[in-house]
């Protein structure tokens, strides 16, 4: 009975769903705000990557609120997860193979996640996919050796420090008579590394902060699985 | 009014993880799989999201790759996609952590069960007698122990 | 106008630098949010006072609507910033200031609340939103018993699938008009919203934005929640947030969606939330979950009311808006001081009489006692009801049978408070929050003599909230004409939009 119930609340709604979007204008999509930034965000942002320039320019009050949805929870986390208790028992060891293996990736990782984070504005990539693949290299030696000690106050100081930076970026345009989050410096050469403006800067702080705070997470949810 | 072939597959694809995920949203009783659900869910929907910018023969926006400015695909779902993706994984890392908490409480993750408890800790709270709770679970059926280490690790810690 | 930017930008500001202060200078973070509030307060009533009623849009990052994120800052979105950093100042986390991520948590949803006041933008609505839930999660569970976790899981897990219904909601909305801009959607919405992928849309932004504001079939948290969550955090949500959902709600109903079966669903989902809560809240047997099921019925009623066609349902609704917003944190403060049964609260009155008494004073108000503000935000509402057709006269029979289930439950608590019989030594309310609770009874009580002026500004204010083309002649100055036309093949007509504006001196 359960069963038959669930088949037809699924199937009820795949039809309901599946009919509207059959009314979609798809492969047609009416672009009127993505062509109008396609463009001029060369002349505008002067960054090579559209994406970086919507993510940090045209939508930069959007990424603000994303980032700080991460603060968010990871103070929210802390709050739920609480202190770790001393002397609760770990997670064995994961042998000598992991553990090399985790100190030869540490360094290509965090290199790869600089890479990437300083060329958002010019290839695929940013400060959210850098910022992702550095808290992984922070994250590997954590698993391969669960007694390594996490550095909680220093990500939080990376953490706090880094959505400052993004903060008065924003604010320093709005003190010199623009707008809030507005690009300074100029857009320079299009395609070349110092382009775009602060973009790079806001990209980097953005890496750091990302970074911090999902290697704060997943390091907090680790302690919480042995913390019994 | 939509041709069939590949474009039609794109949308099954989308609609089905929406619908997997809000089923299993709704009628999932185990926490896990609840959460599990949520993030299958907020997949489908950004896939949506995305597909509202995709067009035949679209080439990624990013310039100086030689495409021409007409044939790039929209930016700006991209961009949201990417915001829509973060703010999702914030709230699964919490929702992890509240399981976290709620299993070490009171031992289980069947929600219908933990609703229980939780419903039966407020009564006693407030200082009404327990009333007896309709959706309990038949014949008494009694919950499963919680172990000694997971009962310290819960309440007011 | 530029400055309201930092009601945003300085709570978040403050939230990240608390951990970071908190290790150097101790004194300095605990009083570092309510400074930060404080200044955003002075910010919105010196702007308030140098403005000149008139709408303004400002374009974030000076990129020109609809490329950029637009704030739109009218009176009503004013009024929403005010109110944001005076309810997070006077329900801030005194008692436990200790602990600075709570603080960080109550920054972040001051922060977030006024950039959903403010926001012209509907994906940025969305972000905002979603930060509210995330920083509310931190703050209701700060119990950390066992029943806290479940009763956040479950606000977590329906606020989730809010989440994915709002997102598909703004996925297909896109897809139909390829923009986000508020304005610009308005523009485009009696041609290409009011069909049924429009109204599909509609439908799951409802839903999912309707989670806060604790519409009919996504509610099931409220009593879980405030039951297990600190007084103050269930009055900010109560009070503050679910007020700046109905303030979304609005925004959709004004720009997007104005024909008739946006405007029954609604009115179906808010008379269905008035008679569930008002029969639980009868039910109930402990004050707090009362007050949490009643809260479901009277946002039920201002969703009934923002349904009503035209000004009349917006005054209303903004009427009743502002009172819950004021009677009901207080009340949740009051209830703090009471825990348990109903029948626990005899004869507590000898003990706390203000308390008792302003208690009192909230529920006359809350039920519509007629010199009380209360009573004339319901008047409102029953006059716009029985203008209109049948539907709506059926909801009007509900409005009135609710407002006697009302009467009755909280007369049963006041005459319990008020029993002879017995001893009581009881825990009284803290003074804090007593205080908090005092202010929001005097401002009651001080109302009384200004309805009738504080009624025509408020109506001036929905007048403006439910100007649409206002609204789009505010965004897009340049155009009493639309900017594009549906018809030209979805091309951008903008190709001859300028370079950034010159930065104002």
């Amino acid at each position: 009975m359960r069963n038959l119930a669930s088949l037809l609340f699924a199937g009820g709604l795949a039809f309901l769903l599946m009919a509207i979007a059959a009314l979609l204008p798809f492969g047609h999509p009416p672009v009127l705000a993505g062509g109008a930034i396609l463009e001029q965000a060369a002349d505008q942002v002067g960054a090579a990557n559209i994406v970086t320039a919507v993510v940090l320019g045209y939508r930069g009050l959007d990424t603000l609120g994303e980032i700080t949805i991460l603060f968010a929870a990871a103070a929210g986390l802390g709050l739920v997860l609480g202190r770790r208790r001393a002397g609760a028992p770990r997670d064995p060891d994961a042998g000598p193979v992991l553990r090399t293996g985790a100190a030869l990736m540490f360094p290509l990782l965090v290199l790869v996640g600089f890479h990437i984070i300083l060329h958002g504005h010019l290839t695929p990539g940013g400060g959210f996919q850098g910022g992702v693949i550095l808290a992984a290299a922070f994250f590997l030696p954590l698993l391969a050796r669960p007694g390594t000690p996490v550095d909680h106050p220093g990500l939080s100081l990376v953490e706090g420090t880094a959505g400052a930076v993004f903060i008065v970026t924003g604010l320093v345009a709005l003190l010199t008579g623009g707008e809030f989050l507005q690009p300074l410096l100029g857009t320079g050469t299009l395609g070349t590394l110092f382009s775009a403006g602060t973009l790079p800067i806001l990209y980097l702080a953005l890496g750091l902060k990302v970074g911090a705070e999902l290697a704060g997470l997943l390091a907090r949810l680790a302690d919480a699985e042995t913390d019994t | 009014m939509m041709p069939a072939g590949l474009p039609f597959l794109f949308y099954a694809g989308a609609i089905g993880l929406l619908v997997i995920g809000i089923s299993g949203i709704v009628l999932s009783r185990n926490l896990f799989r609840i959460i599990l659900a949520l993030a299958l869910a907020e997949a489908g929907a950004n896939l949506l999201l995305v597909l509202a910018g995709w067009h035949w023969g679209g080439s990624a926006p990013i310039l100086g790759q030689g495409k021409a400015l007409e044939t790039m695909v929209d930016p700006v779902p991209q961009a949201l996609v990417l915001t829509a993706i973060v703010i999702g994984v914030g709230i699964q890392a919490l929702a992890l952590a509240l399981a976290v908490r709620a299993y070490r409480a009171y031992g289980t993750l069947d929600m219908r069960r933990l609703r229980n408890r939780m419903n039966r800790d407020i009564a006693a709270a407030a200082g009404i007698p327990a009333e007896s709770s309709r959706d309990a679970p038949a014949g008494g059926r009694p919950t499963p122990p919680v172990p000694a280490a997971h009962r310290s690790g819960g309440g007011r810690a | 106008m530029s400055q309201i930017a930092l009601t945003i930008a300085l709570p978040f500001l403050a939230a990240f630098l608390l951990p970071v202060i908190g290790r150097v200078y101790e004194a300095l973070a605990r009083v570092l949010g309510p400074l930060v509030l404080l200044y955003c307060l002075w910010l919105v009533l010196q702007l308030w006072g140098t403005g000149d009623g008139h709408p303004v849009a400002l374009a974030m990052g000076g990129f020109r609507p609809p490329m950029g994120i637009t704030l739109y800052v009218d009176r009503l979105a004013l009024l929403f910033t005010l109110l944001v950093s005076l309810m997070t100042l006077l329900l801030w986390p005194w008692q436990r200031a200790a602990d600075s991520r709570e603080c960080a948590l109550t920054l972040l949803l001051a922060g977030s609340a006024s950039g959903l006041a403010l926001s012209g933008d509907l994906f940025n609505i969305y972000v905002f939103y979603e930060l509210v839930s995330v920083a509310s999660f931190g703050l209701v569970a700060v119990h950390r018993s066992g029943a806290a976790f479940v009763a956040t899981l479950r606000y977590l897990v329906i606020s989730g699938f809010g989440t994915v219904l709002a997102l598909t909601g703004i996925a297909l909305v896109y897809s139909q008009t390829g923009t986000l801009n508020l304005a610009q959607l308005a523009q485009l919405a009696p041609d290409l919203l009011a069909g049924p992928v429009g109204l599909a849309g509609f439908l799951f932004m409802l839903l999912g934005f309707g989670v806060k504001g604790e519409l009919f079939p996504v509610n099931t948290w409220v009593p879980e929640v405030y039951a297990t969550a600190p007084a103050r955090a269930s009055a900010l949500l109560a009070g503050l947030v679910s007020k700046l959902s109905l303030l979304v709600v609005l925004r959709l109903l004004v720009l997007l969606y104005q024909q008739e079966q946006a405007l029954q669903l609604l009115l179906l989902l808010g008379v269905l939330g008035v008679i569930s809560g008002e029969l639980a809240a009868w039910r109930a047997r402990d004050l707090k979950r009362m007050l949490a099921f009643s809260s479901i019925g009277q946002l039920g009623a201002m969703f009934i009311a923002f349904s009503i066609p035209g000004n009349a349902g917006l005054l209303a609704g903004l009427a009743l808006a502002l009172h819950h917003l004021l009677v009901k944190p207080a009340l949740f403060l009051l209830a703090a001081g009471w825990p348990g049964a109903v029948e626990r609260l005899r004869g507590l009155a000898r003990g706390g009489p203000l308390a008792a008494g302003l208690f009192v004073l909230l529920a006359l108000s809350l039920i519509g006692v007629p010199p009380l503000p209360g009573f004339w935000a319901k008047m409102l509402l029953v006059v716009g009801l029985a203008g209109q057709e049948s539907g709506y006269l059926l909801a009007l029979a509900v409005v009135l049978g609710a407002a006697v289930l009302e009467a009755s439950y909280l007369f049963r608590v006041v005459a319990q408070l008020y029993h002879r019989d017995e001893e009581a030594a009881r825990p009284r309310p803290y003074l804090l929050d007593l205080g908090s609770a005092a202010l929001a009874g005097a401002v009651l009580l001080s109302a009384v003599p200004f309805i009738s002026p504080l009624g025509d500004w408020l109506a001036g204010t929905a007048a403006q909230a439910g100007d649409r083309e206002g609204y789009i002649i505010t965004v897009f100055p340049a155009a009493g004409r639309p900017l594009y036309s549906a018809a030209g093949g979805g091309k951008p007509a903008l190709a001859a939009a300028g370079p950034l504006p010159e930065p104002k001196p």
